[in-house]
């Protein structure tokens, strides 16, 4: 297997308004020091609560977010380090899908023209071939060729999700960031995205970045996945590892606090890990480590002391207590 | 005996571009006191369209009550008066949005909002309900309530600000409860606590609580019992565990089985193909024939309707007829 | 009209076309100015009349000779013929005003929107420094330096109107330019400029017609009030000359200020009537679901 991407302490901050008029920017460290990797074939899930740096970790991989430090390693080659034409050339390779079907299509522009626009961007084939491969594209996302013509409003969530996930496609990227791609479909619409995703993974070999809060969206879709606390991971482990021995004390909370039909409320279903309040500010960061405040095991030595990730089996966990 | 709030054969309809559309017909719902009814169902089903009409809210141009009644021990609020309606509302039954942030009024300080809204509805001085007010910040778990209290609505956070909603609907001990959608703008772990807040009021003062959402797994962990809805009808109530566990109608199995679960990674989830009707396009028939593998020529023609069958009622012909 | 050419290709465009063919008041602004426009047109390419001739009496009233139907001024001449003949230059000033408002407006505003950081600092101190002028008097400066022809006076009304239409510009390129689609163009490698053009801009099309429509109509006003001050364009017949020229008699006879009076409020009310209905019509929020 040949590693696709390798992200070295990619680190992103946001400089917030002026305090005053003459007091210093603050800075917030919206992303810290996260390193990850992802094999050919393959599809990473990023969790976490919101505000954690999911969006943003996965923008700053593919540039759309300016990154302050770190190495974005894609195929050999540090993202970071191109100049912005070769940046826009390797765009073909990376591609993405927004949360929101309604607002990532621009409204004004018919979905065929939305769909060939990467083409033309990039210049590939002539322009009978542009069109021959965007009605290819429609009928591989499962849409048919007679809605070319429409407008995205004229199409349903689910359809829209089609619309985008067919136009990230036709560049033949060999990276497909999903941010959060079926947080705002219902269920039924979301279980046939992601039946799409998982069929383009096995047939076109593509590689995942796949953020999502549902955790069992991210158990159904990845094969490794990272859990994110206030801008660092806190957990990395294979599918399985981190959905049966969750070694984090956030991730268990975090499995825990997910609602499950095998938790019933007639059999009298009590939640085991119950954690309180909300996580720290991003501005101010605390010293040691950041979920001490709502730790249910939390000791000194996670105020003072920042843990690091180390392997614990197949995991790597940055906790002082794991387990 | 009958159930503290009953629905029966609502049927709620809207003036839209398209000429007058049903948004809720023949909805009958019943839930009792110390109970949690889950009322599920993809968007735009008619879930807070049924909260609404409850509550009296239903925006009226475009949208009118044609038909049902609604009862609140006994009493139909359908032809209750806006007066009555307004006393009713907030001591009676009170209701919980899906987004704090624009159901609070972001010019008064929340513990202001609560006293006030305490005051509408009980004979006591400003500073008693501001006392009250404090005691149910307290109450909904929120740390240093005396201070938290002076706050405004946007120095919260979203899991405090829907605290803060629940203190408020909370205030005068209503008998009926309806949280709609109230964990959806919320994380899993902060939604967790919401949740456990909201079984604790329950056991508290023994509300009613009718819980919308479009989670089967809230529904699990939070319900009694369960109205599934679909396109303005209710297709299947009964138990939590009899629906959850033994779902007959095909939109209901479908939707269980589309759920990604937690605790296995299967390779393909089964999926419901299509997409809901809109109002304006439904026809004479069953409004799920179109996604249905079990469509006969009568679902077509004929709307079923929800008998009971089994342990619980189901409308669907297929089921009626012992096909499935 | 211009706003009807482009509604035939665009479909959100056309919805929104649908919306405003329903507002009465709306289309009522439509049919008025289309009336004024053709009358305007029917004066300057086919009515005999000459406005500056003196046909008659000084001070005719209206309604007395038939063949002068809206009477004399005070020199004697037709007032009608001035009506129609005025009408082009006002409009046209009005709309060459509003197109260079706009050129300069959408432009600069979308340059600060778009880049943000010392660009959008820069420009809009300068946006700032022409919006504190005291716009009348500018314009008044502007046409006393160089000479006031129509099109000195359309571009000093141009020059000091631009900064509202920045500022709108640029508070809409801010916001639909967090807006995720602008995100999936960069992704998908395309460059700023054809971000601008064809991305944000058709999209912050809708309240940037509407103002234009209403520039044209204080642009209208504007020219008027020059020319009452004295300082239009003496060599051509206008609305705004007319008054003007007649403002001293006004108590002696009140036709000749009144009847171009009525064509500019008339005008400036169905430009107005026009821009309302286009306003509504692009706002999704009235729409029903
Ligand atoms: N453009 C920005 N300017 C300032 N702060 C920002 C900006 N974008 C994000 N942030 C902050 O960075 C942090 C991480 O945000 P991010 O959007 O990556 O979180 P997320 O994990 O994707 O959350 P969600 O689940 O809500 O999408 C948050 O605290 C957020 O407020
Ligand atoms: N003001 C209105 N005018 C016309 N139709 C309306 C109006 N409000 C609601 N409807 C229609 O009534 C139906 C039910 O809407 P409702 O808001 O109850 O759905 P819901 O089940 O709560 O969906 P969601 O999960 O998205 O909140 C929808 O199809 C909607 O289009
Ligand atoms: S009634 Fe017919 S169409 Fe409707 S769900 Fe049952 S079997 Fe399917
Ligand atoms: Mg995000
Ligand atoms: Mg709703």
């Amino acid at each position: 297997m040949t590693t696709l991407l390798d992200v070295r302490d990619l680190t992103v901050q946001f400089a917030l308004p002026r305090q005053g008029f003459f007091g210093p920017r603050p800075m917030l460290e919206a992303v810290r020091q996260v390193s990850f990797s992802l094999e050919q074939g393959r599809a990473l899930g990023i969790v976490g609560e919101s505000g954690s740096g999911k969006t943003t970790t996965a923008m700053a991989t593919i540039r759309l977010v300016e990154a302050a430090g770190g190495q974005v390693m894609f195929q050999g080659e540090d993202l970071l380090q191109l100049d912005d034409e070769a940046m826009r050339q390797r765009r073909r390779d990376v591609q993405l899908i927004f949360q929101d079907p309604y607002s990532s299509l621009n409204p004004r522009a018919r979905v065929a023209d939305i769909v060939r626009e990467p083409m033309d961007l990039m210049e590939i084939g002539t322009p009978e071939e542009r069109r021959a491969r965007v009605t290819e594209l429609f009928r591989l996302v499962g849409l048919r060729p007679d809605q070319l013509n429409l407008f995205p409003h004229q199409f349903s969530g689910g359809q829209r999700q089609r619309i985008s996930i067919a136009r990230a496609l036709t560049t033949n990227p060999k990276l497909l960031v999903c941010d959060e791609p079926v947080s705002a479909l219902d269920v039924a619409i979301q279980a046939q995205i992601l039946n799409l995703l998982a069929r383009l993974k096995a047939e076109l070999g593509l590689s995942y970045l796949f953020i999502s809060h549902d955790l069992g969206v991210v158990r159904h879709v990845c094969d490794d996945v990272a859990v994110m606390y206030l801008g660092k991971i806190v957990e990395m482990a294979p599918r399985d590892a981190l959905f049966d021995a969750p070694q984090h004390p956030y991730t268990q909370a975090l499995l825990s606090a997910a609602p499950s039909l095998a938790r019933r409320k007639s059999r009298g279903y009590v939640r085991p890990v119950k954690i309180s309040g909300d996580p720290p500010s991003p501005i101010n960061p605390p010293k040691g480590c950041a979920f001490a405040d709502r730790c249910p095991k939390a000791q000194d030595v996670c105020r003072k002391v920042q843990p690091v990730l180390e392997p614990i089996g197949p995991s790597r966990v940055a906790c002082h207590f794991p387990g | 005996m009958s159930a503290l709030l009953q629905i029966e054969d609502l049927r709620v309809t809207f003036n839209t571009r398209y000429g007058p559309v049903t948004a809720l017909d023949s909805v009958s719902l019943s839930v009792n006191a110390g109970e949690t009814l889950g009322v599920v169902g993809e968007s735009g089903c008619g879930k807070s369209i049924t909260a609404l009409s409850v509550m009296g809210l239903i925006p009226s141009p475009p949208g009118k009550i044609a038909g049902g009644a609604i009862r609140l021990a006994g009493e139909d609020l359908t032809q209750a008066s806006e007066a009555r309606m307004r006393a009713l509302r907030g001591a009676e039954m009170a209701m919980i949005f899906q987004e704090p942030m624009t159901s609070l009024n972001p010019v008064f300080t929340v513990g202001d909002q609560i006293a006030e809204a305490i005051m509408l509805h009980q004979k006591v001085s400003a500073d008693q309900a501001f006392r009250d007010a404090v005691a149910l910040l307290d109450r909904v778990g929120i740390p240093s309530p005396d201070r938290r209290a002076r706050d405004y609505p946007h120095q919260l956070s979203g899991g405090m600000r829907q605290r803060v909603m629940i203190a408020m609907a909370v205030s005068c001990r209503p008998r009926v409860l309806i949280a709609d959608e109230p964990t959806t703008a919320l994380d899993v772990t902060v939604q967790a606590q919401i949740f456990d807040l909201l079984n604790e009021i329950q056991r508290d003062f023994g509300a009613a609580i009718i819980l919308i959402t479009h989670d089967m797994g809230a529904i699990s962990e939070m319900a009694d019992r369960v109205a599934v809805m679909y396109a303005g009808r209710v297709i299947e109530q009964g138990r939590a565990d009899d629906v959850l566990d033994l779902p007959q109608h095909p939109y209901t199995r479908g939707l269980i089985s589309c759920i990604p679960a937690l605790g296995k990674g299967e390779d393909t989830l089964r999926e419901i193909p299509g997409v809901v009707p809109p109002l304006h396009m439904l026809g004479a028939g069953c409004a799920f024939a179109d996604r249905c593998a079990h469509r006969a020529p009568r679902c077509d023609s004929e709307k079923p309707l929800l008998q009971a069958h089994g342990h619980h009622p189901v409308a669907c012909h297929a089921v009626a007829e012992g096909r499935i | 009209m211009t706003e009807a050419t482009e509604f035939k290709a665009e479909s959100p465009a056309r919805e929104a076309w649908r919306m405003f063919r329903r507002n009465i008041p709306a289309v009522a602004g439509v049919i008025m100015l289309t009336g004024i426009v053709l009358a305007t047109l029917w004066g300057t390419f086919f009515y005999g009349g000459n406005p500056y001739e003196i046909v008659w009496a000084p001070h005719e009233p209206p309604g007395v000779t038939p063949e002068f139907p809206l009477g004399t001024d005070y020199l004697g001449r037709d007032i009608f013929a001035g009506l129609v003949a005025g009408g082009g230059p006002t409009l046209a000033v009005g709309a060459a005003a509003a197109a260079i408002t706009m050129v300069i407006g959408v432009s600069l505003g979308a340059l600060a929107g778009f880049y943000g950081g010392w660009v959008d600092n820069l420009l809009m101190r300068i946006t700032e420094f022409f919006q504190v002028l005291p716009t009348l008097l500018f314009a008044m400066v502007l046409v006393t330096l160089f000479s006031p022809t129509l099109f000195t006076i359309a571009m000093a009304i141009g020059v000091v109107s631009w900064p509202q239409t920045a500022r709108l510009t640029r508070a809409e390129v801010m916001k639909i330019k967090e807006l995720e689609y602008v995100t999936a163009a960069r992704a998908i490698g395309a460059r700023n400029r054809r971000i601008i053009w064809t991305v944000i801009l058709p999209n912050a099309a809708p309240p940037l017609i509407v103002s234009a429509t209403l520039t044209i109509g204080v642009a209208i006003l504007f020219e008027a009030g020059l020319s009452f001050l004295g300082l239009g364009d003496p060599n051509t017949m206008s609305w705004g000359l007319m008054i003007g020229s007649n403002r001293a008699y006004i108590l002696d006879a009140w036709w000749p200020v009144t009847f171009p009076g009525l064509a500019i409020f008339l005008t400036v009310f169905s430009v107005s009537l026009i821009g309302d209905g286009l306003n509504d019509a692009f706002n999704p929020k009235l729409r029903e679901r």
